[in-house]
């Protein structure tokens, strides 16, 4: 057998490994309980709970991500490994340890001061956004900082001796030509904080119709031994996952300015 | 006048260190070295992509060292001359009027006349990776010419062109030089490029300003030996000064009596007799005689014998062997005479150096 079959042998039995767990759903799959499941206010309200607090937390990391991303590209300061590492956090940490950190953090007096002054988290909607921002910002800015990595400054020294100020060279030219890295890492964090389940399930805890997320519906059904309603619940969670999934690799594999 | 005064620049480990240079108001001053020497440090430096460790770089009289790039009134263009790929060309020449908020129009003012004097106006809806090595150049000319500086600071700009289209934009150059008034300041590997477009020249090695002056006076006088075999002076001797005269010196080299003449810029008090010298002389310069040509020009006429000769298309390298014959002369002829010559491994020949030709290699007083 040659390296190459041995190779692509490998990726067809990884890709059969996930295939066969997806088909697997399909033998608790019943037609009516998809139909109950979907007419259920509890799910349509833990689906719309998903996409907006996804929606609310990948649009807040990104907007942070982009300038501290640029930061990370294009300057040297002091502490910068120090961000460029702790970047990595949420990915080393587990998501019920970082929940679990946060909880901590609004047990202590300036998280209390902030609760009591600010907003509530624990327990509540914000700590869902807040927890799903947490697991993803640390990705948004690596993603978009490596798109970035990608345009020579040169582009930037250039707009600047055609007289534009560095705010200008960035919008005109950096921002644009790392627009399909943007994008990317925008649809890619969507689909992460959209699964997050660990962080949130600690911070925001799972009340029906208030803090249950679409994962944290599936993990409620499982536990009361409601396969059929998780089946569905993980149909739509992997199906909703996969065209985003798809809809970055057409992004990606656009023409290049290059 | 751009005037960079004791400029040094750190990137790492290396250091560029003092240099100091003038580029003239519609001059062009080009620096010249080899790859890794520094030059595109320096450019950066000046254009404020680095910040200097010591010096100050002085425009028009106003210190800029300290300025933002969007302030010092220098059009750069680099090496890969940067063009913005997201952008048409026309949205790429019009960019410095539109940061400026001025009148973007392509069909009236400067912006036509270099639109068309440039041959662009078929290209300018075009984006530009569909733009050949040509194209993109004379694009990102425009460009640099439209921010409305007086200064076009120029990183290699011809280095990634194949012969025919260097040699129409070297006139392209020249020609926009003369056309808006423009001062250039710009390095490049190349010597022909260099002795072609600069009116001024600086050599830097290893980030050391070695050498400047006048295109004529650094083509015709190297400072030193470093920098004569860098400028492509393969005829370097060594010899031991045996009289000066007014006009001229005697120098003894590998038992062969050699006569330099002294020109203005080499005065008599640089040198003393039996000081040890260095001197050389270009490949283009040495002449093989026939025999009818030797009583009419009898000095530094030496025996030689042709070791080897290559054509190499235009003209011929002949390396014959003198004196002694421990060291090797370089003689380039034009490939007519050569012919003539009808030269062969072996043969004897006369090779003169004319006294004119020959210089010392001596640091300046």
């Amino acid at each position: 057998m040659t390296f190459r079959k041995i190779s692509i042998a490998f990726s067809l039995a990884t890709f059969g490994i996930y295939a066969l767990l997806i088909l697997s759903l399909f033998y608790f799959f019943r037609g009516e309980t998809l139909w109950d499941t979907l007419r259920s206010e509890r799910t349509l309200f833990s689906i719309r709970l998903s996409i907006v607090a996804a929606t609310i937390s990948t649009l807040l990391s990104v907007l942070i991500a982009i300038p501290s991303a640029f930061a990370l590209s294009r300057y040297d300061f002091p502490g910068k490994r120090a961000v460029d590492t702790i970047l990595e956090l949420p990915m080393i940490v587990s998501p019920a340890a970082l929940g679990a950190m946060l909880l901590i953090f609004f047990n202590n007096p300036v998280g209390l001061w902030i609760q009591d002054h600010g907003t509530q988290f624990v327990f509540t909607f914000y700590g869902i956004v807040l927890a799903q921002f947490l697991t993803v910002c640390g990705v948004t800015t690596r993603l978009i900082k490596a798109a970035m990595d990608e345009i020579p400054c040169r582009y930037e020294a250039v707009a600047r001796t055609l007289g534009a100020s560095p705010w200008r060279a960035f919008v005109t030219i950096t921002l644009p030509l790392s627009k399909r890295g943007i994008y990317a890492a925008l649809i890619l964090s969507w689909a992460k904080a959209l699964g997050e389940f660990g962080a949130t399930i600690t911070i925001a805890g799972s009340m029906a119709m208030k803090t249950e997320t679409l994962p944290i519906a599936i993990f409620m059904r499982l536990s009361s031994a409601e396969i059929e309603g998780s089946v569905i619940l993980i149909l739509i969670l992997v199906s909703i996952g996969l065209s985003i999934l798809y809809i970055v690799r057409l992004i990606s594999s656009g023409a290049s300015y290059a | 006048m751009l005037e960079i005064a004791n400029l040094s620049v750190q990137a790492g480990s290396f250091v560029l260190s003092n240099v100091s240079l003038k580029v003239l108001p519609s001059s062009c001053h080009v620096i010249l070295g080899p790859t890794g020497s520094g030059k595109t440090l320096l450019l950066e430096s000046v254009i404020g992509l680095r910040d200097p460790k010591e010096g100050k770089i002085v425009l028009e009289h106003r210190d800029i060292t300290g300025l933002p790039m969007e302030k010092r009134k220098l059009s750069y263009v680099p090496q890969d001359l940067a063009l913005f790929p997201h952008m048409t060309v026309r949205e790429n020449i019009l960019y410095p009027l539109k940061i400026r908020g001025a009148h973007q129009d392509t069909e009236t003012g400067i912006v036509r006349e270099l639109i068309d004097s440039l041959t662009i106006r078929s290209l300018l809806d075009r984006r530009i990776a569909n733009l050949s090595g040509g194209e993109r150049q004379r694009t990102a000319l425009v460009r640099a010419i439209l921010s409305g500086g007086k200064y076009l600071v120029l990183d290699e700009p011809l280095s990634a062109l194949h012969e025919s289209l260097k040699t129409e934009l070297r006139y392209l150059l020249k020609d926009l030089k003369r056309r808006y008034d423009l001062a250039i300041l710009m390095v490049t590997h190349d010597l022909e490029e260099a002795f072609f477009l600069g009116d001024t020249i600086s050599v830097i090695m290893d980030g050391k300003l070695l050498q400047q002056g006048e295109k004529r006076e650094v083509y015709r006088r190297p400072h030193s030996e470093e920098v004569a075999r860098f400028l492509g002076i393969s005829n370097i001797f060594r010899g031991k000064i045996e009289s000066i005269n007014d006009d001229s010196l005697a120098v003894r080299c590998e038992g062969l009596g050699v006569t330099l003449a002294l020109s203005s810029q080499l005065p008599k008090l640089i040198v003393r007799p039996n000081e040890d010298v260095i001197f050389g002389i270009r490949s283009e310069d040495v002449l093989i005689l026939t025999s009818g040509e030797f009583m009419s020009r009898a000095t530094n006429i030496i025996n030689g014998t042709v070791i080897d000769h290559f054509d190499t298309g235009a003209s011929h390298v002949v390396i014959a062997s003198c004196g002694s014959g421990s060291k090797n002369i370089e003689i380039t002829l034009h490939s007519t005479a050569a012919k003539e010559l009808n030269l062969a491994a072996g043969q004897p020949i006369l090779v003169k150096a004319p006294k004119e030709s020959l210089f010392l290699i001596v640091p300046p007083v």
